[in-house]
């Protein structure tokens, strides 16, 4: 008698996770199943549904136990030989602050979701392919935070991340974004994490974040990065999977499938304001700059490669795509100055760009940079070197889609804020941009009850009526926001880098909580 | 509204798999160069990218030989960073990325 | 189109005028001016005289500017894209001004 033979990839993911199905006998499907028809999408025959990953769940425990231990063991070595010392400038890690505050929370949320779709979808291949991302994001979240956790033992801003999301203004518009993606149906959902925001967009947060760390000394990040991004691509393939599966359903999805491309291309491009200006402004050594990086990431990847191929179903590039590439040229510039001005209530720290930044910038942006963004830097300059900082003294008006204070400018016309706004129930509602007007409009009940978070600090719901107040109410400490020159973070750094003593070296002169 | 086909109208579809910069992963970047006639290797900060204007093939034989042990497909999962294109297949002896369409 | 959902889907708005007692939110933009990276946002009562606005509000926000001269930088002014020539006494509700309404200025 022969041996047993090996079961093929094939022939195990069959048995192993489409083989342990059964069908419904004693319950409707549509009881086991309520969510997946009131969005519109019809679904067939959910076999059809490809896993080109062909994962079990033995291979899957394998793989992510390796990954875990490959990380592990860096972030021991950079516990034990000072790994905190060797980045380029602390002011580095306000890019990591802004990770952990904004990203690090939508992991979770991710692991919420997909633990849901898990149980709620209909077919084998997709539940178990959302159950494999629910645990991978929950060790997003967990080996995020404890890689950081190794530099909230010397650095300010860290300490009350998960609180700060849920309360501080610019944190707002990730929290919002995902806010938006969950309170939606299942297939939306897929459309909005999955294909969007994994697939469409991925590439943009999360590989210029961990090249830049690889650039700027930061071992243990660009490992974590790294580690969390092999699952991405597991995570993009669900994405691309999911849009591909309700196309070829039922031609009546291609046009619900449409919009909500249209609505989720906009709120994540807008979610990527934040990453445009961490590229060409947060990192001490660039690694490549904003427009770079959406040329290469989005414009060709995407819309070179992507689009053609939905274009098979009849779909089309995303509405309002050709403001996006238009902006390319001023977003980051736009969004960093923003956020030079309101640092004095933000988890991390901003400060005028050093002359050799701002000739890197010229050199990227010949376009726009000297032209309109020069001028800028040298009047804070001006006031600096007279003993100042500015600040602006107010609270900013914000767009009630995307919840970015109202920055962006006309199409066409760098120079003049866009404002645009709609009256819905007698009440008037205010966007950045045609997109999110776009957005609201088409669902104006969900928008109405936007948290917006200078609507709430004038409600009295944030602490009190005055700045101090909700900096305490943010759980700000300080050190943790406004200007970096000066700042108790550079200083630490100065006197660490000054002395050789190990004894002196050893306590955490600036820990957080 | 406008249609944008990138930066320059005229650009090859390309499909591409950036890969983590490691001693192991060597071995694989070697077996796909030479498995992949058309590709373009790329280093950047931490990873190496691999496109090419047709598909890519990892196949799990050339990897073997270069890395002189039993290799897994399945182990690709540990290297890749990101990808674009459309896995088309991944089988025990071989993964591919195209287009579709 | 309305919100696709399990249920009924009809919620208060979150910033409704009624959420500010007698006050209300007013957006003040000076246009042109980029030192300013957005409009800014306050809650003022509707019954605010404009030179209380001005001496309140937009001076301590203009003045950041240090081009600007409360005494002697002068502006044209709109309320929701609709020119207003605003006298000192005059309430901001007199003016036309509304919940979230946009007052914009123009350097001369």
């Amino acid at each position: 008698m022969a041996a047993p033979r090996k079961l093929s990839m094939k022939q195990r993911y069959a048995a192993l996770t489409r083989d342990l199905d059964w069908d419904l006998s004693y319950v409707d499907e549509d009881k086991a199943y309520p969510y997946t028809s009131f969005e519109g999408i019809k679904i067939h025959d959910w076999s059809k549904w490809e896993d080109p990953f062909r994962l079990t769940i033995d291979a899957y425990m394998k793989y992510q136990a390796e990954k875990d231990k490959r990380l592990y063991a860096v972030l021991d070595s950079f516990a034990q030989g000072q790994g905190h010392l060797q980045l380029t400038d602390p002011s580095y890690l306000n890019a990591m602050k802004l990770f952990l505050q904004g990203v690090t929370p939508l992991e979770y949320q991710a692991h919420r979701n997909f633990a849901y779709l898990a149980r709620f979808l209909n077919g084998p291949g997709p539940r178990f392919a959302a159950l494999c991302q629910s645990q991978d994001e929950l060790r997003h979240a967990q080996t995020e935070i404890h890689t950081l956790s190794n530099y909230n033992k010397y650095y300010q801003g860290m300490h009350s991340w998960q609180h700060q999301h849920d309360r501080v203004w610019y944190l707002s518009v990730p929290k919002s974004y995902f806010d938006d993606a969950v309170t939606a149906g299942p297939f939306e959902f897929l459309i909005a994490i999955g294909f969007s925001f994994e697939y469409l967009l991925t590439n943009l947060l999360f590989v210029p974040f961990m090249s830049g760390a690889s650039f700027n000394g930061d071992l243990p990040t660009m490992t974590f990065g790294f580690s969390a991004q092999s699952d991405e691509s597991r995570h993009m393939t669900l994405g691309l999977e999911a849009i591909k599966f309700m196309l070829e359903q039922d031609p009546d999805n291609v046009p619900i499938v449409q919009a909500w491309i249209d609505k989720w291309f906009w709120r994540g491009y807008r979610l990527l304001a934040l990453v445009s200006q961490m590229l060409d402004y947060m990192l001490p050594r660039k690694v490549m700059s904003w427009k770079e990086a959406f040329e290469l990431y989005f414009e060709e990847q995407m819309l070179g490669g992507l689009f053609p191929d939905l274009a098979y179903y009849g779909i089309k590039p995303p509405r309002h795509v050709e403001h996006a590439i238009a902006e390319k040229e001023i977003l980051s510039h736009q969004v960093y100055w923003t956020l030079y001005q309101f640092s004095f209530a933000a988890g991390f720290t901003t400060t005028v760009p050093s002359e050799d930044a701002q000739k890197w910038l010229a050199e990227q942006y010949p376009q726009t940079f000297e032209r309109l963004y020069k001028p800028l830097w040298d009047k804070a300059s001006a006031v600096v070197d007279d003993g100042g900082r500015y600040f602006y003294q107010g609270l900013p008006q914000l767009c009630q889609v995307c919840q970015v204070p109202m920055l962006f400018t006309e199409p066409g016309d760098p120079t003049t804020i866009c404002q645009r706004h709609t009256e819905f129930e007698g009440e008037r509602y205010d966007f950045c941009s045609d997109g999110c007007q776009w957005i609201f409009e088409r669902e104006p009940e969900k928008y109405v009850q936007a948290w917006l978070p200078v609507h709430q600090i004038y409600q009295g719901n944030c602490g009190g009526p005055t700045v101090p107040d909700v900096l305490a109410w943010y759980k700000l400490q300080p050190g943790d926001n406004g200007e970096i020159a000066g700042n108790v973070e550079q200083t630490a750094w100065e006197a660490w880098h000054a002395t050789s003593s190990a004894e002196e070296q050893a306590p955490a002169p600036v820990a957080g909580n | 509204m406008t249609q944008s086909t990138g930066p320059t109208p005229t650009r090859v579809r390309q499909v591409g798999v950036d890969i983590q910069e490691t001693e192991e992963n060597r071995a694989v970047v070697e077996a796909v160069e030479a498995d992949n006639e058309d590709c373009t290797v790329r280093h950047m900060p931490g990873l190496v990218r691999i496109t090419s204007p047709t598909r890519i093939v990892v196949n799990r034989e050339s990897v073997e030989q270069r890395l002189g042990r039993e290799w897994e497909t399945h182990e690709f999962q540990l290297a890749i960073v990101s990808y674009f294109g459309h896995i088309a297949e991944w089988d025990d002896d071989q993964i591919l990325i195209q287009w579709d369409h | 189109m309305a919100v696709r959902s399990i249920g009924e889907y009809k919620f208060p708005s979150r910033s409704r005028q009624e959420l500010y007692g007698d006050d209300q939110l007013v957006h003040l933009w000076w246009k042109g001016n980029l030192w300013f990276c957005a409009a800014a946002c306050f809650r003022a009562p509707k019954a605010m005289s404009w030179n209380d606005f001005v001496a309140g509000m937009v001076n301590p926000l203009f003045s950041c500017d240090p081009d600007f001269d409360a005494a002697t930088t002068t502006f044209t002014w709109t309320v929701d894209d609709k020119p207003v020539s605003p006298a000192g006494d005059e309430s901001l509700e007199a003016l036309g001004v509304g919940h979230k309404s946009l007052i914009t200025c123009v350097a001369a």
